[in-house]
């Protein structure tokens, strides 16, 4: 390398260097140094104490008196995360779809109704789970109000309901799909017209021409949203910490809500670590199964 | 448009010039500069709004007397997540000189050597075993060691409407009760409740004579009044499994049995929170509960009607309590639509039975200023102190010398029934149980298990007993391995 190559990356060095220093220091050493704090008993105030495994045994599969194995919370909350994200992502996933289908046909007001529809992602998470609580309110909410409005003597318990938490927690995700539906709004437009026309001269009907046109070429964009949503599920915390604290009875109790309590209530900082590495490889396989579905589902536009 | 956007950039300038003259000469700054030459203690507390200004009373009294004398001076800040941001700064070096904690954390917090022991200086002082309640001092010590003093201590007791048992006598009397008396025993307590139960039209409760539920912050604590507790601390042992503990959950249970579990979580989802007019006590649609000696000022703020029953209805706050100078205890407490009882035990042996609980300050380890800081919470300490924020908090004392001024003319007059409790034998605080956070969280779990009938009382116990032992056991190991290592690297 020249001198002035040399000096050239050192100039382009220190412009990036406050974005990599940050990197480095707030992200890439806690990562690193959360992996090592897998392997040890760490509680903040005494030093981090090795013990191999012992944290990923103990979370997985250490046997208990009655047959089972490893920490059954840690079980419950990852069923419960997967529970949730077998309902939430497609249910996201075909609403913000559906969405924006509806919102790109060319009608009177449309901008107005894109406006509705992506108003409910700004307000903040707090406020929309504060808000929800009342509308799932058992007595005095506007749903069991509807409910039994139509004749349903006995509404459930929404959030007070082991059975009818989650499915509600599900529901109330489909609040937020107004990101989505902007990008897949963003997909939609990019879509050929000459291919729409070239269709509609083959005799292709609306079905085919969104089965065999639209939903092919905005491919990547749903693939995107895959990934995305995939992430977004598996890491929901703030909306079920304020609506059901994990209750009742741990029905919705995620796996980040468990790793936070052994970390910040219990202390147990190597324990939340084995956790947080757990996490990151189940949500690194899943992203690595859709990555390789996508070959057979994904076409983009330039290959 | 260059001009334009010249204009437009030099307004924008100026504007920002401005929002930053106005932050600098109006923006927020240090509300007490300390004065020079005096030792800053820094001190941490959970408590904002009214109860955060009263305790900044106490911190002026402080500085301007024995702070001036001494050279010291306290700065008091209200921190949130107090616990957690204590432990973070210890861990970093930085900790406050005494930090407000709860009750919960001591075992917790000396087990991880995150506090200052402070035997040796609270004896200086002269605060010794025999200075406190025993339930209280007992409470401070984890392994034979002092680790805090306490700022303000309380119990629980049961609250119940006089003016709805006036009301619903005769039902009262129908389940063989007395409405001119609450009820003595756990079945008496059942058959109260029972007969004072109101539906409405669709067959919802609409007026719960007791509710477990409601407020349900001491249902982990329901086996106190069966003479059991869930921890053995001597043994270092659950004890979920034994009779009485599964009694006293059982108990709780029946309520969900009698009632259903959809019904009362549905009354629990139409009642108010706890510190607003719809909180089902204060509303009337709750009619015992377990409460603190706490409940006489939320009532007074939230709905002070009920703290003037037959007189004094247009006097506010002060002048009332001047005026109720003036009578004895018992004319005081007949003026208040409602009164305080022991929780009535399972068995008359269990008689004055409570949970003694209470907020703590602590020196945390690696503070810079030890000796000055515990000679604020020594001054916290004081009688005179000690009576003066419990006053103000409406919390009862945790020292042995009670004052008659502070037991006749206390903002509540049912002051005498909590001292009483925590002065009984079987008054219980949080055993010293290191990690107890996470029983806490598995124990609301399987209470919920229980009332909602997911699970039967025994197998609900059982499992808990089995996970929290093995918890245990695990943090024990742990503890042992790590004094094993700390005894290699020393040799």
């Amino acid at each position: 390398m020249r001198a002035a190559e040399l000096r050239q990356l050192g100039k382009g060095m220190a412009f990036i260097s406050p974005w990599l220093i940050g990197f480095i220091v707030f992200t890439l050493l806690p990562v690193a140094m959360s992996l090592y704090y897998s392997f040890t008993d760490f509680a903040l105030l005494k030093g981090p104490l090795p013990v191999g495994l012992d944290n990923y045994r103990e979370l997985m599969w250490e046997p208990h008196p009655r047959g089972r194995f490893g920490d059954p919370h840690f079980w419950n909350s990852l069923k419960n995360t997967f529970y949730y994200a077998a309902m939430a992502l497609p249910a996201g996933m075909l609403v913000s779809l559906g969405l924006a289908l509806l919102l790109n046909v060319r009608l009177f007001g449309q901008a107005v109704y894109r406006t509705i529809i992506f108003l409910p992602s700004l307000v903040p998470a707090v406020a929309s789970a504060m808000l929800w609580m009342w509308l799932f309110n058992s007595k005095l909410g506007l749903i069991n109000a509807a409910l039994m409005s139509l004749g349903v003597k006995d509404p459930p318990g929404w959030l007070s309901d082991p059975r009818w938490a989650m499915p509600a927690l599900a529901f109330m995700s489909l609040w937020g799909v107004g990101h989505t539906v902007v990008i897949y709004l963003a997909g939609l437009q990019d879509v050929p017209t000459e291919l729409y026309e070239a269709a509609e001269i083959d005799g292709a009907g609306r079905w085919r021409r969104l089965w065999h046109v639209t939903l092919p070429m905005i491919s990547p964009v749903i693939f995107f949203n895959l990934i995305m949503a995939i992430i977004g599920t598996l890491q929901v915390f703030a909306v079920p910490m304020i609506m059901t604290g994990g209750g009742p009875a741990r029905a919705t109790q995620f796996y980040t809500m468990y790793l936070y309590d052994n970390a910040f209530s219990y202390l147990k900082m190597g324990y939340a670590s084995a956790m947080a590495w757990i996490q990151l490889l189940i949500i690194l396989a899943l992203t690595a199964v859709a990555f390789w579905s996508s070959r057979h589902w994904v076409h983009y536009q330039g290959k | 448009m260059g001009l334009l956007l010249r204009q437009l950039r030099n307004t924008l300038l100026g504007l920002f010039v401005l929002a930053a003259a106005v932050l600098l000469v109006f923006g927020p700054r240090r509300s007490t500069r300390p004065p020079a030459g005096r030792v800053v203690v820094t001190y941490w507390e959970k408590w904002t709004g009214t109860e955060g200004a009263q305790m900044q009373q106490i911190v002026d009294e402080f500085n301007n007397t024995v702070g001036r004398e001494k050279g010291i001076y306290v700065q008091y800040l209200s921190v949130s997540n107090v616990d957690r941001k204590t432990l973070v700064a210890t861990a970093a070096g930085v900790p406050p000189d005494v930090a407000g904690l709860w009750d919960a954390q001591i075992a917790q917090f000396a087990a991880m050597d995150a506090l200052e022991p402070l035997d040796e200086m609270a004896r200086a002082c002269g605060i010794t075993s025999d200075y406190y309640k025993p339930v209280y001092w007992k409470a401070c010590t984890y392994e034979g060691r002092l680790w805090g003093l306490i700022s303000t201590p309380w119990a629980v007791a049961l609250h119940y409407n006089k003016r709805i048992f006036q009301e619903k006598a005769e039902a009262i009397r129908k389940a063989g009760g007395d409405p001119s008396r609450p009820p003595r025993t756990i079945e008496e307590l059942d058959r109260y409740a029972e007969a004072l139960d109101e539906r409405d039209e669709m067959g919802r409760l609409k007026v719960a004579g007791y509710l477990p539920l409601e407020p349900g912050w001491f249902m982990v604590h329901t086996p106190f009044w069966f003479g059991a507790s869930i921890y053995d601390e001597h043994s270092q042992r659950f004890t979920l499994t034994d009779q009485r503990v599964i009694q006293a959950f059982q108990w709780l249970r029946s309520y969900s049995e009698r009632l259903g579990p959809k019904s009362m979580t549905d009354f629990r989802a139409g009642a108010g929170g706890f510190s607003g007019t719809l909180n089902p006590f204060l509303a009337g649609t709750l009619v015992m509960e377990q409460q603190g000696p706490w409940m006489a000022n939320y009532i007074e703020e939230q709905r002070p009607s009920m703290n003037r029953w037959k007189m004094f209805k247009d006097l506010k706050r002060n002048e009332k309590l001047a005026a109720e100078r003036k009578l004895s205890v018992e004319e005081r407490r007949a003026n208040y639509e409602w009164g305080a009882a022991p929780f009535p035990p399972s068995d008359p042996a269990y008689a004055g039975a409570t949970f003694a609980g209470f907020d703590v300050l602590v020196i945390p380890a690696g503070s810079k200023h030890k000796k000055e800081a515990f000679e604020f919470i020594a001054y916290v300490n004081r009688q005179e102190v000690m009576e003066k924020i419990c006053s103000l908090h409406c919390k009862n004392s945790c020292l042995t010398k009670v004052s008659d001024e502070f037991r006749n003319h206390h903002p509540n007059p049912y002051i005498e029934v909590f001292e009483n409790l925590v002065s009984s034998p079987n008054a219980r605080a949080i055993p010293p149980c290191p990690i107890w956070p996470e029983v806490v969280d598995e124990m609301n779990s399987t209470i919920q298990n229980i009332y909602l009938l997911n699970a039967t009382t025994e197998e609900a116990l059982r499992e808990a007993q089995e996970r929290l032992q093995q918890k245990l056991e695990k943090f024990k190991e742990r503890q042992a391995q790590r004094r094993r290592a700390l005894a290699d690297a020393r040799r």
